[in-house]
């Protein structure tokens, strides 16, 4: 490959539009495609969960007649929101983000990229024909605990489960392919200069994210398959005398916990370039963060069994140890996000506000968790709406503000117009009040006894809530309509947002908006973690820093701009 | 757009700040109401619940210093450090301080390892048994859990079966247990077909059911809660008619107790009174979870008999209950049956016209069949 940057002319429109887009294997095109698709999915789960939250607002059975029904949409609800909406929103914001934070052409393997995300689409269709299907979609809860998930006239007796459990492995199998993508890409096409210690947090977090994705899908790939030959060829993995219901549990959940910190850690990437931009600082504590990062992805590991606290087949003591452990990396990046904050200069732009709406609400869903890590109080919140109301609280106040902090930051970047920032406000605001409204009653919900996944309640001290909780969520349905028309009308009038518009300190901003195909005509000095910074403010403001870091690079190709072909780059 | 000045206040800080004093009202509006006791456990009824409940009260104490003083300092410093116009210089770039982040690594880490502590305390006064450390427990109980409903077997003391609740102790329907007050109950948990979870919210303990495995706990009711009834529910996602898995623990003081099960134990092993002599017999078999008939006919305005069986596993329960054609409203019930016993349910007299047959526990099609009465 050419080591001298192309010109734009060379390479645009030599492909129309639509076949562009489905044939690309541009990064950028690429992550595009993933956040429209993990959007269009956070609107039909989140269409689940309205009909859920619709049923709950008054006790009685009122909409879902058949309770059977009821089942598949919050089994579907969850699925969707975690497998189709949060897992591949945040690997497309760092599909887009980290071959440019880290100065690369695009990432190591492109047409592999591309597969990753048609896997996507066609696994969401899969899961959702369940509904096309006799018995409908599957309907044992997004965890699928066998035997409830095994076949058999009382639990899951239709092909909808199968579907599940195909479109699953489809979507893992789309994970570990981006997740190797991704540690090729950061570990081999970094821009000369761009040392680990000098990558941004993003790429950190994605780096980390990537790790737990190799090393645990394939985990829960056989979890799957086990499942698919009970069910299909006679197995008895799951089902007593001969095999073990709880054995999957724990092969789940060594997948599925660790897949909470892919759920989150990306987000707390995005926020950790958020707010020293909008602060006018670096992060405070770059290095510990990246410790607590790697520290958080370590400990994920070992704390998978809190999930069965009440199977009776849990070593107790060591979760309960280890649980508690992982709020100690946790505490130290909100310290550090907040002393990011402090003494700073904030400006209130709507990517810092939601990066905030973060900050407060992942703080209460790391407090609320705390509960659960005390074994006895967890025999008493667990499977209650407690757990919803804490689940909640980590996975929407942290990970949904955080992606929506990202899509507001770089949306400029992606389109070259900036997002209005009235309307950004507005939605915000919504989503915050609504999303309180909706899952703070269900702490109250869930210690006073109310159980998860159920169609009906007969407590009338509960009506209150539950009726509170139904109106946040459908503030939280109508939030999404201001961000909607924001797109639509920032897409056709939006302001031009110019190459770097928010002040950005990462390499992401060094090129124009959006970039060309190949990224960079020219990359600045890689000095630090904020080359970007560097270039406008030069060295002066670096005094409190440890030093740089000595990098691998050959420090001959260190000198003033260098191309955009990093020495991993042939692809 | 972050550097041009702008004038103060910033409407940004503005809407900040009504976001939190709203918040805050509400917060203030819930507590003032009464309604944040919500945010407590409802009041334990037995020893284990006590424990429970002080530790959830330390750790309660503990989250909500911890949330006050995060959150406050979020929220001092988005209101004090707003852009101003007068700021053009870069603030101090301060990259950290390893000082402070040891201190915030030490410090979390003393309050995670205390809050470890005391609940693993806790812990083992609420799992330990009688049984465990080589005791005699006062009451022996077996629950089984089935798809969709609890049945209490009640054991004698070398483990020998008495008799088993197969219906509900109160009007609210699924299953029922009596316990004694101030006893040590021991319940050993099994399922036979999907996980469920024995869960009453006011002992503050949930347990799952696990097939192919028993669990076992223990609890004692206090003293002074004999004739109250609690609530239970599964708690495990079981199935369609996972919300219907009701079931009631009614406190009895000792006299009650022994009085109840000596009329459960006398009802078990009583002969069941005969047919009435010509009263027409139907047969209806339940296998499958489904009905082997799907119509049965019989006279009018007399009574008559069904002689049911069901061949399902023990756990499963079924009955054979009349409704009218609309399948929902009941005219007749009957107490359901576990698999592999049968039983002659009697009914009245029925006015002639179509009615609708059902086990109430799986009101699914194959278990439901029309009843003609001519």
């Amino acid at each position: 490959m050419a080591t001298h940057a192309l010109s734009p002319a060379a390479v645009a429109g030599y492909r129309g539009g639509l076949y562009e887009w489905l044939t690309t294997t541009d990064h950028k095109k690429i992550g595009i495609m993933y956040v429209i698709n993990s959007f269009l999915f956070f609107l039909i789960g989140g269409v689940f969960a309205l009909l859920v939250r619709t049923e709950l607002a008054v006790p009685g059975i009122q909409l879902f007649t058949n309770e059977h029904v009821y089942n598949e949409a919050f089994s579907i609800h969850a699925t969707v929101m975690i497998f189709l909406f949060i897992i591949p929103m945040l690997a497309g914001l760092g599909n887009y983000a980290v071959p440019l934070m880290i100065g690369a052409p695009d990432m190591a393997f492109p047409r592999i990229n591309a597969l990753s995300f048609w896997m996507l689409p066609l696994g969401g269709i899969l899961l959702l024909a369940g509904f096309l299907t006799p018995g409908g979609a599957a309907a044992a809860g997004w965890t699928s605990y066998p035997p409830l998930s095994e076949r058999g006239a009382l639990s899951s007796p239709g092909p909808g489960q199968d579907l599940w459990i195909v479109a699953l492995i489809l979507i893992g199998t789309s994970s570990i392919l981006g997740g190797i993508n991704f540690l090729v890409t950061i570990f081999k096409m970094r821009a000369p200069g761009m040392t680990l210690f000098r990558m941004p947090i993003m790429v950190w977090t994605m780096l980390v994210t990537s790790v737990l994705v190799v090393m645990a899908t394939p985990v829960i790939t056989s979890a799957l398959v086990m499942l698919f030959i009970d069910r299909n060829y006679g197995g008895t993995f799951f089902l007593p005398p001969e095999g073990q219901a709880v054995l999957y549990q724990n092969i789940f959940w060594f997948y599925s916990h660790p897949a909470v910190y892919v759920m989150v850690l990306p987000a707390m990437g995005v926020i950790s370039e958020v707010l020293p931009v909008f602060s006018r600082k670096p992060l405070f504590g770059y290095k510990a963060f990246i410790f607590a990062t790697a520290g958080i992805g370590a400990l994920g590991f070992s704390v998978w069994a809190h999930h069965m606290f009440t199977t009776g087949a849990v070593f107790l003591p060591f979760f309960s140890l280890m649980t508690f452990l992982i709020a100690v990396p946790t505490g130290v990046k909100m310290f550090n996000w907040v002393f990011t904050l402090f003494r700073g200069q904030l400006t209130f732009s709507t990517p810092l506000i939601f990066a905030i709406g973060f900050l407060t609400m992942f703080l209460i869903g790391g407090i609320n968790g705390a509960f659960s890590a005390a074994v006895p109080i967890d025999f008493a919140l667990q499977d209650t709406y407690w757990v919803v109301a804490h689940l909640h609280y980590v996975l929407f106040g942290g990970s949904v503000f955080g992606m929506f902090a990202g899509i507001y930051y770089w949306f400029p970047k992606w389109t070259g117009r900036m997002l209005e920032e009235g309307l950004g406000k507005v939605h915000f605001v919504l989503m915050f009040v609504g999303f309180n409204l909706t899952f703070f009653p269900m702490h109250m919900l869930g210690i006073q006894g109310m159980p998860r996944r159920i169609a009906d309640y007969a407590d009338p001290s509960w009506n209150g809530w539950n009726l509170l909780a139904s109106v946040g969520g459908f503030i939280i349905g109508v939030s999404v309509l201001p961000f909607l028309w924001n797109v639509f009308i920032s897409l056709r009038n939006g302001k031009v947002a110019g190459d770097d518009p928010w002040g950005g300190n990462t390499l992401e901003w060094a090129t124009s908006s959006p970039p060309p195909p190949y990224n960079f005509d020219r990359l600045p000095e890689i000095r630090s973690e904020r080359p970007v910074f560097d270039a406008r403010h030069g060295h002066v403001a670096h005094g409190g820093h440890g030093g740089p870091v000595e990098e691998e690079a050959p420090a001959a190709l260190e000198e003033g701009h260098v191309d955009s072909q990093g020495p991993g780059g042939a692809s | 757009m972050s550097t041009s000045p702008r004038k103060r206040p910033a409407s940004e800080a503005i809407v900040a700040g009504g976001v939190v004093v709203l918040l805050i009202a509400i917060v203030g509006l819930v507590f003032w109401s009464g309604a944040g006791s919500s945010l407590f456990p409802p009041k334990a009824v037995t020893d284990r619940a006590h424990e429970i409940s002080q530790l959830y009260d330390v750790v309660f104490a503990i989250a909500v210093a911890i949330f006050l003083a995060v959150e406050g300092l979020i929220v001092w410093s988005i209101l004090r450090y707003r852009r101003r116009p007068t700021d053009t210089e870069l603030p101090p770039q301060t990259h950290g301080n390893n000082v402070v982040e040891a201190l915030w690594t030490a410090i979390p880490t003393v309050i995670v390892l205390f809050l470890f502590g005391v609940s693993w305390d806790t812990l083992n006064k609420v799992d330990a048994t009688s049984v465990a450390q080589g005791g005699q427990p006062d009451v022996r109980i077996n629950a089984i859990a089935g798809q969709f409903q609890w049945q209490f077997e009640y054991l004698d003391a070398g483990g020998k079966h008495l008799a088993t609740q197969t219906k509900a102790l109160s009007g609210s329907g699924g299953g029922g247990m009596a316990v004694p007050v101030g006893k040590k109950v021991y319940v050993t948990l099994t399922s036979g077909d999907v996980i469920h979870a024995w869960y009453v919210p006011r002992f503050l303990f949930k347990r799952d059911v696990v097939p192919g495995q028993t669990n076992h706990f223990e609890f004692t009711v206090d003293a002074d809660e004999a004739g109250q009834t609690f609530h239970g529910q599964c708690a495990e996602l079981c199935g369609t008619f996972h919300n219907a898995m009701h079931f009631d623990v009614i406190a009895m003081s000792q006299p009650d107790f022994d009085a109840w099960l000596a009329k459960l134990v006398e009802v078990a092993n009583a002969t069941p009174p005969p047919p009435p002599s010509g009263a027409p017999t139907l047969k209806v078999e339940a296998k499958n979870i489904a009905f082997d008939v799907k119509t049965l006919e019989v006279a009018g305005n007399t009574p008559f008999v069904i002689n049911f069986k069901n061949d399902d596993p023990s756990s499963i329960t079924h009955d054979v209950e009349i409704r009218q054609s609309d399948g929902t409203t009941v005219v007749q019930k009957q107490d359901a049956i576990p698999g592999g016993t049968e039983k002659n349910y009697q009914y009245e007299p029925l006015a002639p016209g179509t009615y609708t047959f059902i086990c109430s526990i799986h009101p699914i099609a194959p278990m439901t069949g029309t009843l003609t009465v001519k």
